[in-house]
């Protein structure tokens, strides 16, 4: 076996060759993520997940969700909007210049120039920058996912197949635990066309006591009567965590313009 | 036994195969080094070189450092209170109503509300010492200059931030402005009372 060293070194290079790029260089890249602040505030991001939707990740991880979900907005591009915020003491020329100047859809050139032009003449305005893409403009999100966004998920339930929406802000835009629990029940139930299978293994039908736990079921999800559908503990947990998905806030690595709070 | 077998060079076992040398093609090294290279190219294009905070559609971490949202009062605000809540909030209190026996607020306070701002860039730049009366109560505790280690812009935008939150509605400051006074007041300015700093132009 004269060759017996080289096939050995060749295998090691192989393999070596594959943890360093696979294992080695994420963990140098982003290894040393810690908690960060949102973009112009003190708030700290992210904040680690109440203890029932820590314990949902699990049953989210059991239950396969990531086979149809994801957890990741994608962005294709940015876009510049300049917003007249003061007239100036020339309002007549500002405004007639501003009204004649494309504001919205710019690119951070454009924008520069027409905030420059309008600066020239004493008027005042701000950029706003915002992502753009197909998962933005259906409402999924308002900037694409950064490796931050899973700081305390363990693991990581990024998915890849959409078979369902995208989940990474679905505790904003499906607020109501109530909400969720039925959904989880009986999909079709509030969403008439879903495709998404009834998790009611989740849940307990059993003879009516009136708990308050008792899930509200409009006509023709029912059960019989005397009887009521309550969440078990796993599909409490289940839907604190889908509260808690809220991927949303700007960052440095994912910045846009939040407008100002009233 | 096949004819290419029996043609084999090898003399010693007729019929074995045997491994011989050639070196590889040229166009392989070639179609290696250029995908490698491109491979780079790739990388430099999509990811600023493993930086961990340039994601697509950022391209380099110069571009995403451009790309910050910070032109404008609204962001200005913003960063001011960011600094605020760390540096001055701690007495002052994140609300601006102040602490009792600690520090006088700064929502309604005359001294924030005043149309010049240098008076009130004066307590930051060179700190208080003895009484100043705020919204007709005399305070007496006294402030180190807490805002002489910020860069100017910093206290610019703090300065904006509280003569612009909590009801305050007075203008802008900006870093320009505070370089001035800064130069201004000179090297280690005293702290002042609030009788001097009345006695200072507005």
């Amino acid at each position: 076996m004269k060759t017996g060293i080289g096939v050995f070194i060749a295998a090691f290079a192989a393999l070596g060759a594959s943890w360093a790029g696979l294992v080695l260089a994420p963990a140098l890249q982003l290894g040393g993520t810690k908690v960060t602040t949102v973009l112009n505030s003190t708030e700290a991001y992210p904040v680690q997940r109440p203890g029932e939707a820590a314990l949902g990740l699990q049953v989210y991880r059991a239950n396969g969700c990531a086979a149809c979900h994801t957890q990741q907005v994608q962005q294709d591009g940015t876009t510049f909007e300049v917003v007249l915020t003061g007239a100036g003491k020339d309002p007549v020329t500002v405004s007639n210049l501003a009204a004649g100047l494309k504001l919205t859809g710019l690119t951070k050139e454009a924008a520069d120039a027409v905030a420059k032009s309008i600066a020239d003449a004493g008027g005042k305005t701000e950029t706003h920058l915002n992502g753009t893409g197909a998962d933005i403009s259906r409402g999924w999100g308002s900037r694409h996912s950064v490796a931050m966004d899973f700081l305390y998920d363990a693991p990581v339930q990024p998915g890849s197949l959409r078979a369902g929406p995208d989940l990474t802000n679905i505790g904003a835009r499906a607020a109501d635990v109530n909400w969720q629990l039925l959904h989880l029940y009986a999909p079709r139930a509030v969403v008439k066309d879903s495709t998404m299978p009834s998790f009611a293994y989740l849940f307990e039908v059993r003879p009516a006591t009136g708990s308050a736990e008792a899930l509200k079921l409009p006509a023709g999800f029912s059960v019989p009567a005397g009887t009521e559908v309550v969440p078990t503990p796993a599909a409490k947990h289940l839907a604190a965590y889908l509260l808690s998905l809220h991927a949303d806030a700007p960052l440095y690595e994912a910045p846009y313009s939040q407008l100002a709070k009233p | 036994m096949s004819a290419e077998n029996q043609n084999n060079r090898d003399q010693h076992t007729p019929g074995e195969p045997t491994a011989t040398r050639s070196s590889a093609p040229m166009w392989i090294i070639v179609a290696t080094l250029t995908l490698l290279f491109l491979g780079g190219v790739y990388f430099d294009h999509h990811s600023g070189w493993f930086n961990p905070r340039v994601y697509a559609p950022y391209q380099t971490s110069d571009q995403l450092e451009a790309y910050q949202p910070k032109s404008g009062a609204a962001a200005a605000l913003a960063k001011g209170k960011g600094i605020y809540e760390n540096v001055c909030g701690i007495c002052h209190g994140a609300d601006g109503m102040g602490k009792p026996g600690v520090a006088p607020p700064l929502a309604g306070s005359e001294w924030v509300m005043a149309k010049g701002y240098a008076r009130l860039a004066h307590i930051p730049l060179a700190g208080i010492n003895g009484t100043i009366s705020v919204e007709g109560k005399d305070w007496t505790m006294a402030m180190a200059a807490m805002g002489a280690a910020l860069p100017d812009d910093d206290l610019a935008a703090v300065l904006t931030y509280i003569r612009g939150s909590w009801g305050n509605k007075a203008g802008e400051v900006t870093g320009d402005e505070i370089k001035k006074l800064r130069t201004d007041m000179g090297k280690n300015p005293a702290p002042a009372t609030g009788a001097q700093l009345m006695a200072m132009p507005e």
